[in-house]
């Protein structure tokens, strides 16, 4: 089974700072991570979370008004044998 | 001097000495990482950036910002003004200025005359004060907006803004204000004043360095005003069109980053230290030279004679002689540097009336002592053979 990952989408890199301040406030571990590209082609950064804190992190963004685009669902895509056939 | 050491008076250009720290943090920055935020992805942009927002928060707490996201930075004051004057206002617009301003807002208006916009001067008085009811007076159909400066470069006389901006509130109209005067000097409030649009400056009372300032914008204002300059973010790359979120949607291009460093420590000062306090020593040294020099002849004191409604900028026009050689004096024999000329405000000299001779301005610091206004003093005497 591929793992997933679960990847909170943002219009800027300001509001991704603001989330992940609050996160770690509240013990909400979130790393700052490139937006993957099949999430989205935008080029910012995204906020890479567990799957048990989705409704904690969406909670967050509620109360302290972050704007986000979404939070994304991702297959983790890391194979260094990718596109490679022999 | 004969003893070499220098008196700084001219902290309407720029304030000196800098807060502690600002020039470590600077320094510390450039040495250990100015990595680029917005744009590198890895942990010590991430680091940056933290104290990018930090600084955002600073300055929304300052000026009673509701959301920091509205600290949008720039290179200074007059890029501000430029971003309202020329994203916002369009042709048939009309707009109300005092007869204080800096050709920070003068010269954008004047650029887009060419563009079907209009403006009018409000009466202002002989000792730069304004009174709000002729705000009110010069409103017409087609103004949009009053621009005005919290306090004189030239003379230090402040407007009256919390008057203007609920004119302006009543009347719908939109309000922008230039503090490069006052702030952190004396409270301005955007939330109480009403005001859409605050420029700002940190390089002088917020005691920063060159090269940074900023606006803060209302959120109406902002659905009404354009990018004026536009360029890469750093987000929604995949786009041609300027991001709409804020701040993205006005700081195209890389920030100033040192600069904001830089302010961010300059803040932490302020904020240990007070703006009240900071302001009441800069009062005290204004009341303590204006006490000296107000018996002095041929001298005149322009603006304000007293301590009301004034910031620490005092302006001098010597009648009897030519400012310039008075200002070439007090420096070469007194060692006191100040400003002399118009200022870069004719409109203001011309209010003044100061136009064309200019004043020498003395502009005085938090750092600046009573021995520095005595001998200051005794220079303008010697200057003034008395």
């Amino acid at each position: 089974m591929p793992e997933i990952q679960h990847y909170v989408l943002f219009p800027n890199h300001d509001n991704a700072m603001r989330l992940h301040r609050e996160l770690k406030k509240i013990g909400v571990r979130a790393t700052i991570a490139p937006t993957p590209r099949a999430a989205s082609t935008c080029c910012g950064v995204s906020l890479l979370i567990q799957e048990e804190d989705v409704g904690k992190v969406e909670t967050c963004v509620k109360e302290q008004r972050i704007d986000i685009l979404k939070i994304a669902e991702i297959e983790k895509d890391v194979n260094p044998r990718r596109d490679r056939y022999c | 001097m004969e003893d070499g050491s220098k008196i700084y008076f001219d902290n309407g250009s720029t304030s000196w000495p800098k807060a502690p720290n600002v020039a470590e943090a600077m320094a510390g920055l450039l040495a250990n990482g100015a990595f680029n935020i917005n744009r590198g992805n890895y942990e010590g942009a991430y680091e940056v950036e933290g104290l990018v927002l930090d600084t955002r928060d600073q300055l929304a707490k300052l000026f009673h910002a509701e959301d920091s996201r509205s600290v949008i930075f720039t290179p200074g004051i007059t890029y501000s003004l430029n971003y309202f004057i020329k994203g916002f206002l369009q042709s048939g617009d009309h707009v109300l200025i005092s007869g204080m301003e800096h050709n920070g807002v003068m010269r954008p208006l004047k650029q887009m005359e060419a563009y079907g916009v209009t403006y009018d001067i409000v009466k202002t008085e002989e000792d730069g004060s304004l009174k709000p009811e002729f705000v009110e007076k010069g409103i017409r159909s087609n103004t949009r907006a009053v621009v005005m400066l919290h306090a004189s470069n030239v003379c230090g006389t402040v407007i009256p803004i919390r008057e203007i901006g609920e004119i302006c509130k009543r009347r719908r109209l939109f309000f922008a204000v230039d503090t490069a005067q006052s702030a952190g000097t004396i409270p301005v409030d955007m939330k109480e004043y009403g005001i859409d649009f605050l420029a700002f400056t940190g390089h002088k009372g917020l005691l920063g360095p060159q090269g940074i300032g900023g606006f803060l914008i209302s959120k109406e204002l902002d659905e009404c005003m354009k990018p004026f300059i536009a360029g890469g973010t750093g987000s929604q790359s995949d786009s041609y069109d300027m991001p709409e979120t804020l701040p993205d949607k006005y700081e195209s291009g890389t920030l100033n980053l040192p600069g904001i460093i830089g302010l961010h420590a300059a803040l932490v000062y302020m904020e240990e230290t007070g703006l009240e306090t900071i302001h009441r020593k800069k009062m005290e040294l204004t009341r303590y030279f204006l006490e000296q020099v107000s018996d002095f002849p041929n001298i005149r004191i322009v603006g304000k004679k007293g301590l009301e409604d004034r910031v620490a900028v005092v302006s001098l026009d010597f009648l009897k002689m030519d400012n310039a050689m008075a200002a070439f004096e007090l420096e070469r024999q007194y060692g006191v540097m100040t400003r002399v000329g118009l200022h870069c405000a004719p409109l203001a000299h011309q209010t003044l009336r100061t136009w064309p001779r200019g004043t020498v301005r003395f502009a005085f610091g938090a750092k600046n002592t009573k021995e520095e206004i005595d001998r200051c003093v005794e220079g303008i005497r010697s200057v003034l053979s008395v």
